[in-house]
């Protein structure tokens, strides 16, 4: 298979000289298994240049199918599915899947598509559109991907999801906060918190750690929300976003082959990427597994189909 | 007034080196007006940018106050509004004026946007600024930050988008994005609305050939917004919410054959790039 980042940049795209390198759109990643239908992680703003780019195959012809794995609904996530070209095509099939909700899910995006928020509503895509609902721990094919899912600790829940097919496996970790000092979920929080958490909260982050581990195990590629550096995680440990250490943790627990920062804060240049990466890359030197930081355009070929 | 440009792209934010000269960031204009107040137009994703300058100022203090145009509620228009700073330090105040006909649509409008589902903010009311939300009512006056503004609607694909015409010490600035006029060109309404503006804002999404594919979308072609500056008798046109898909140069041949077409009518052309200023 093969991996293709189009959009590595979380919360909110940043366009500018500073973000050129390593880009400006938000969170979507392309997995492509040999010789089958693509399988689509996230659908923020770079969903749309990979929706012009699976034009010229089969769903330019209206005889596609494709399938949208959505780790949550924020709307880095999900913004740039109304501009994605596959949708305006009919006999197109396009499969979403995210978490269940609380209302059905073909509800929550029709929100973003419908009056008065964007002109063209949910319904009148020409494609023939299903919604898939999810839960943590869910297992299920597409295809000859199998695909198996885990909770993180974000706002209002993501999760992740493990994809093995062509004797390889990728692991998509975003968005998540470590899992040490608060427990997101549906409450607002409005400040940070540090400190004793009562033992309920404490086992259930622990349970979910090792969930998550269990996902990424022996991964050949682990993608993993690196959002904030620690100081910002510091003041913001509620907003749902990790470190590189804690990428570099997991990845060193689960003995994944290689880790991929990803979801950048919009506005890190690309040279304080570099930094970043180049720091991360001494921290793991005495490690067996390689490091790298996602870019626009950056692939990567796993297992058969190399 | 002086005037800035946060965001000049249209529909979506359009990162990359071909955007590098014009901008990516979706439609936000400030206007900083000769008594020194603050007005904003459109919160699309340039707002987060207009904010961060802002926090150096009484915004960061919790001391800060502006008023906010909004001309439709379309994405490319509001969604830099969480990600903008100052709503987060108590004692800011804006007062948002916009479509929907009632405060209490707007609002809705506005609240709809930091859904659970999609914002972890999950409601307005999580914002620690105050929001005061008026309906703008077209044809009748307001005055925002000491300006005088009127509102107009003009169509915009199945639904419309208010232009503002702002009025200070006698100078005019009118702010025209997002308008698909009906294929015999600009209202006769729209005209009456620009008219004499010393400085007259106006969608130039498409070159003619995309617009004629893409019609029913109510985005203006460079024709139409140069037809409008003629028709109105303005001073100069700035050209503003370049498709999504246009590089840099293909902004620069929107420009110039604005250039071109306005020379002779003596009306100068101001490209909207993001972060000039263009003083009135």
């Amino acid at each position: 298979m093969k991996v293709r980042f189009w959009g590595v940049r979380g919360s909110i795209p940043s366009p500018g000289r500073a973000t050129n390198r390593y880009g400006g759109n938000t969170s979507c990643v392309e997995v492509r298994p040999e010789g089958a239908a693509p399988i689509i992680i996230d659908a923020g703003t770079g969903i749309r240049k990979l929706g012009k780019s699976l034009m010229e195959d089969a769903l330019g012809d209206g005889k596609g199918t494709c399938s949208i794995l959505i780790s949550h609904t924020h709307w880095d996530h999900v913004q740039g599915l109304p501009f994605f070209s596959p949708l305006y095509r009919a006999g197109n099939q396009i499969h979403i899947f995210a978490r269940q909700r609380d209302m059905h899910l073909e509800a929550v995006f029709s929100q973003q598509h419908n009056a008065p928020y964007f002109p063209v509503p949910l319904a009148a895509m020409q494609a023939e559109m299903s919604f898939h609902e999810l839960i943590e721990g869910a297992q299920f094919d597409i295809g000859k991907a199998r695909v198996t899912c885990a909770r993180l600790n974000h706002p209002w829940v993501a999760i992740a999801y493990r994809i093995d097919v062509d004797r390889a496996t990728v692991v998509y970790c975003s968005d998540t906060a470590p899992f040490s000092d608060m427990l997101l979920g549906r409450d607002f929080i409005e400040r940070p918190s540090f400190g004793t958490l009562p033992p309920g909260t404490r086992d259930e982050l622990a349970a979910m750690r090792a969930s998550v581990i269990a996902l990424a195990r022996n991964a050949d590629l682990l993608i993993y929300d690196t959002q904030f550096t620690p100081e910002e995680y510091a003041s913001r440990p509620h907003w749902g976003h990790s470190r590189p250490d804690d990428a570099i943790e997991i990845a060193r627990e689960a003995k994944v082959k290689r880790v991929c920062l990803y979801h950048h804060a919009p506005l890190r240049s690309d040279d304080e990427n570099d930094a970043i990466l180049a720091h991360c890359r001494e921290l793991v030197q005495g490690d067996s597994f390689e490091l790298l930081s996602a870019y626009e355009g950056l692939e990567i070929a796993l297992g058969d189909g190399k | 007034m002086r005037i800035r440009f946060w965001g000049v792209r249209g529909s979506i934010p359009a990162p990359g080196p071909e955007t590098n000269r014009y901008g990516g960031n979706t439609s936000c204009v400030s206007v900083t007006t000769a008594g020194g107040k603050l007005v904003i137009i459109d919160m699309g994703t340039g707002l987060m940018h207009l904010g961060n300058t802002l926090m150096a100022r009484e915004f960061g203090k919790g001391a800060g106050h502006a008023a906010i145009l909004l001309s439709h509620a379309h994405w490319d228009h509001i969604q830099g509004l969480g990600f903008f700073p100052p709503v987060f330090i108590g004692g800011n105040s804006f007062t948002v004026w916009g479509p929907g006909g009632s405060p209490k649509v707007l609002e809705d409008i506005l609240e709809g946007q930091m859904d659970p589902n999609f914002s972890p903010l999950q409601t307005l009311k999580n914002f620690s600024a105050t929001f005061d939300v008026r309906a703008a009512v077209c044809g009748t006056a307001f005055e925002a930050e000491g300006v005088h503004v009127i509102a107009h609607e003009n169509p915009h694909g199945a639904t419309s988008a208010l232009s503002f015409r702002l009025e200070e010490a006698g100078k005019v600035f009118v702010y025209a994005s997002d308008v698909g006029y009906p294929e015999t060109g600009p209202t006769d309404a729209a005209i009456a609305h620009y008219r004499g503006a010393d400085v007259l804002l106006h969608d130039t999404t498409y070159r003619p050939e995309h617009q004629a594919t893409r019609r029913n979308r109510g985005f203006s072609s460079y024709e139409d917004a140069c037809a409008a500056a003629i028709a109105a008798k303005v001073k100069r046109l700035v050209t503003f919410h370049y498709d999504q898909d246009y590089s840099d140069d293909d902004v620069d041949e929107i420009v110039a054959a604005c250039q071109k077409k306005l020379q002779s009518h003596g009306i100068s052309v101001v490209p909207a790039r993001e972060g000039d200023e263009l003083e009135i």
